[in-house]
Order: structure tokens, then sequence, then C-alpha cells
């Protein structure tokens, strides 16, 4: 194998005839070997763990969601269809509906790579084998592969390449990706027809989401029975088994993703804490504003909110992005509160998404460099003007 | 009172004059190179647009709307199209004044914004807003907190997109991208963010 790359390198580099398509060698050379040329470019790590040890450890945290999400899939789908619904079954018919997907987000995410990478002269980076699995996992079953392609290209080359790449954008590209088609194509997007993918369509699945399965008419102090009574019980949310978005449902695989990340220390615990922290603050403090006559969201337990929609998944693995969050201790604290705050903030008060982590993490990546500024100069004690 | 708090938030947040009606955009681009400036900037635009909103509702509803000059004894004249000319002068004389007393209090921002403290007269975001004011049919005291409000919005996207600016001196942008396209790209993606509120009222 070596001996192959070795014998190969001379084309691709210098002036050898395929130097054009060196970023491409490198790519799959580093893919099977560690490169033992130091990174060129941030995110720079500052122990022996490099940019491609750092995301297989985030790979192998996304696994837990990756496999049960394609479980989930083909159980939802499976059950929606009256035919059997055991695991293998549910898990061959979510393989047939996640695997497109995720294959036509990564293939025509690393298209858009190595054409950058081939002509701005630049490595191919392994970031993407992360935001090409983080985007399909947050949509639902049903979208357009074309869709996927549009998301995943605009992530790829407004999120990051016209950036100059992976360590220098300033919003989350799969976030972008995932936000540009939620507004350009809201119909396959959100509402309670998209959740269940099942072949034939003729009668149209419903099958709501958690969040979107209570109305603004429900009465006062009654969404957490209303959920029961639709079946979202606690433990059923936690375990993730409701139709939802292909990897965002199951907050206990979350919960294992996030203690990976944790123990090798590769994501901010003050981030995911401080996230935490911020959902249950805002939610008692809505507790605390709800009454009769109000809307309905306000006194739902904020620890549902925890394990409800998309939250888990956002807070794990798209929050702690260590590219797009602040790299000071204080401002992840805070940058994590107000992603929180804010999710749940358009969670019970805006009529118009009944999600809102995408958008708070977004938001919260605009401030991330003013939190960071902020703190630095609070660091050099110098007096800041009132911000 | 709810009003006005969802008035305050609407003109900071989901109407945002910069994000959502991209107002004021040229010296968003020019002068948020530097974070103290932007800062500067951005109170000098909030201190402008809190007064001349207020002062162009009392002219266009004293002076100007039809029927405002009943209090002189000429109910049937409508003088309305003289507001786009009047607003400019208002807030000519606003930033005139604003001018001086910076240049008096702190000659160091005075350097820094350079030719940019005059250009808020002609900045599209402060006749955007007395505009705006009039279409949108506000109260005085509504008008009052709608001009505050939109330029402490305005304030805050320039102050974020300074320090994002901190960050994008390590960006690599392909060659056409390089400074200010990268910078509207930016814009882009905050709107696109700022997203997050529209719709919520209180």
């Amino acid at each position: 194998m070596k001996q192959v790359f070795d014998k190969l390198r001379p084309h691709f580099s210098g002036h050898g005839r395929l130097a054009m398509l060196g970023p491409l060698f490198e790519a799959v050379e580093s893919f099977f070997y560690i490169p033992n040329v130091p990174a060129k470019t941030g995110p720079f790590l500052r122990d022996s763990l490099d940019l491609k040890r750092f995301m297989s450890v985030v790979l192998a945290a996304l696994l837990p969601p990756l496999l049960f999400g394609i479980y989930n899939t083909g159980h939802q789908a499976c059950l929606a269809a009256r035919t059997a619904a055991g695991i293998w079954p549910s898990f061959s018919t979510g393989m047939a509906v996640a695997f497109p997907i995720i294959a036509v987000s990564y293939g025509v995410g690393f298209a858009w790579e190595i054409l950058f990478a081939v002509i701005r002269r630049h490595p191919v980076s392994e970031g993407f084998l992360v935001t090409g699995l983080l985007f399909p996992l947050t949509l639902p079953p049903t979208i357009p592969l074309w869709q996927v392609a549009i998301g995943i290209s605009f992530g790829v080359v407004i999120g990051k390449e016209v950036f100059g790449g992976t360590g220098r954008n300033l919003f989350n590209p799969a976030l972008t990706a995932r936000a540009f088609i939620f507004f350009a194509y809201p119909a396959h997007m959100s509402g309670d027809r998209v959740w269940v993918a099942v072949k034939n369509t003729a009668d149209a699945v419903t099958g709501a989401t958690a969040l979107a399965h209570t109305t603004l008419s429900a009465p006062f102090n009654n969404i957490t029975e209303l959920l029961s009574s639709a079946g979202f019980t606690f433990s059923r949310l936690f375990y993730g088994a409701y139709p939802g978005t292909i990897g965002g449902t199951s907050a206990l695989c979350c919960l294992l993703g996030a203690a990976i990340l944790l123990i090798t220390g590769i994501a901010s615990f003050r981030i995911m804490f401080g996230g935490i922290a911020g959902l249950l603050c805002s939610g008692l403090a809505f507790n605390l504003a709800a009454g009769p006559g109000q809307l309905p969201w306000l006194s739902v337990n904020p620890f549902y909110h925890l394990v409800l929609g998309g939250f888990a998944f956002g807070i794990v693995y798209m929050a702690t992005d260590p590219v797009t969050a602040p790299g000071t201790d204080k401002a992840k604290w805070i940058y994590g509160f107000f992603i929180g705050a804010l999710t749940l903030l358009v969670r019970v008060l805006n009529p118009a998404y009944p999600e809102g982590v995408m958008l708070a993490i977004l938001f919260m990546n605009i401030f991330s460099p003013l939190l960071e500024y902020v703190e630095i100069r609070f660091m050099l004690k110098k007096r800041i003007p009132n911000v | 009172m709810l009003d006005l708090f969802n008035i305050f938030l609407n003109s900071v947040f989901a109407g945002n004059i910069l994000l959502a009606y991209f107002l004021g955009m040229c010296s968003f681009v020019a002068v948020s190179k530097n974070i103290e400036t932007a800062i500067g900037l951005g109170f000098a635009v909030v201190f402008v647009l809190s007064i001349t909103t207020p002062v162009n509702w009392l002219i266009y509803h004293f002076l100007l709307a039809p029927g405002a000059l009943f209090w002189a004894g000429f109910p049937e004249i409508n003088l309305g199209f003289l507001k786009l000319v009047v607003f400019i002068a208002v807030i000519a004389a606003m930033v005139q004044a604003v001018e001086m007393i910076i240049d008096r209090f702190s000659p160091a921002l005075y350097a820094g914004l350079g030719v940019f403290l005059p250009l808020i007269a002609v900045n599209c975001a402060i006749l955007g807003v007395s505009l705006f004011m009039v279409e949108r049919e506000l109260t005085f005291v509504e008008s009052v907190v709608y001009g505050f409000g939109s330029g402490v919005g305005w304030m805050m996207a320039i102050v974020a997109m300074a320090a994002a600016r901190i960050r994008l001196r390590y960006a690599a942008p392909p060659k056409g991208l390089e400074g200010y396209g990268l910078t509207m790209i930016v814009t882009g993606l905050m709107a696109m963010a700022f997203l997050l509120f529209s719709g919520i009222t209180i």
C-alpha cells in the first residue's frame, strides 16, 4: 500500500503530469496514513491530536445517533406501512431511506471540496467528513435528494469555501445548509407530512413530530398530558422512537455521543452545560409567566424541552463546533446559555417555526467573535464602553 | 406599554433596519473594519435616529400631512410632497449638531469616523426610518421608541460585524471576494440567522 503511494507521488507533486490533482492525492493518502507534514491551517490543536484524529472522534460520537436514526427511520416507515417492524426489517428499510441521502450529501459535498482544493491549491479537509454527515442527520427522511444536493452545495461553498476552507468559516456549514433549504423549500422541511418515509404515498401519512403536535388552542397546563395521550411520554421522547429528523430524535444517543466527546475532551463542556442551563432557566422563567389564557407552551416542564425536538443533537454536535464557537472560557458559557435560551424563546413564543435550535446556533455564531473580543478586552483589564 | 415593547423588539431584531431592509449598508460595510469605530458610529446613529424620528414626526403631523395646517387656518392644504426634502434637511441639521458634539468631546472618535460622520446625513437607514414611521402611522411616543430601537438594531449589527471581521482577517477567500465581497456574503448569512425572531410578539 505504502509503495503504491510512494510510486505515485512524483506524478502528483512538483512538475508531475498530474500535479493539478495534487490535493486529491494527498487527501486519499492521508485517509490511509497519518501525514508527516504538520497542519498548515486551523483549527490547530495544542496536543498530539491532529485535525484528522479530531474529526475521527467526532465521527465515532456520531455513530449512535446515526445507527439509531437509520433504525428509527425504518421503524416509523414500517409502522406507517403496517408491515413487520422488527429490528432487521426496520434497519433495512431505514438504510434504503437514509443511505441515498447521506450518499448524496457526501458525494456532492466532496465534489465541491475537491473542486475548490484543486483550483485553489489547498489540501482537502477532513472537516467535511463531519459536516457531510451532520447535515443529512438533521433532515426529514422524505427530503428529495436534489434538495440535499442543493443544501450541501450551499453549505460547503457559501458556508465554508468562500472563507477559505475549514477553520476559517464564521457559520457552521451543516447548519447553513439546513437553514438554506429550510427557508428555500419550507414545504419539504416542516409541517406534519414530511417526517415518515413511506413508499406508496397514495394515502399521505401524517406523522407529526412532538413539537408540531400541539396546537396553540390547547388548554392551559395541558401540554404534557396532550403529549402523553398522543404517545409522547418523557421516556419515549428520551429514547427517540418517534417520527422526526433522521438522526436528531434520540436524546439518549446524543447523550452517548456527548459522553464520548466530553471524555476525549473534544467538545467543550462549557458550551453543553451552558446550553442546558440556558434552556432550563428560560423554561422556568416561562413557567412563572404561564397562566390561563396565555400561550400553552409557557407551562411545559423545562425538562421536557431537553428531550424534545432537535435540542440535544444541536447542543452536542452543532453548538460545540470548535471553529464557530468562541475560543475563550467565559464566552463559551454565555454562548451556550444563549443558544439554550433562544431555542426556548422560539419554541414558546414564535408561531412561525416549531423548532428553534438551528437558528439559535446560527444566531449565536454571529456573536461568538464579539463575545470572544469582549472577554479578551476584560482580560486585558481595560474598561470597554457599553456594547 | 406592551405595544411599545413590541415595537422596540421588532425594530431591533425581526425588522432590523439593516439586516431585514438592507438600509444603511454603505457605512455598515465601510466602517466595520475596526470595532472601536463601529461602536462610535453605532452610538452616533442611535443618537441621530432617536432625535430625527420624533422631530420628523412633529414636522410631518403639524406641517406636512394632509390637513396638518388646520391649526393655522388652512385645513385643505396638503404639503405631503415636501416630505422627502424636509426630512433630509432635518437629518442634515441633526448630523451637524452631532458632529460638533463629537468633535468637542471625543476628537479621537471624530478622526476615526472621518467622512462617515457627515455621511450619516445621507445614510439611507436614517431617512428610511423616518419614512417607515410615516407609512406605519405611528404615534409620537411610538416614533421615539421606533427610532431608538432601529438605531440599537443597526448598532448591534455593525458591532457584531466588526468583531466578525477580526476573524475574517484569517480567511482566505477567492480573489474576487476579498474584502467587501466576503463582507456582503457574511451580511446575508447574518440576515438569515436574524430570521430567528421573525414572528415573535409578546
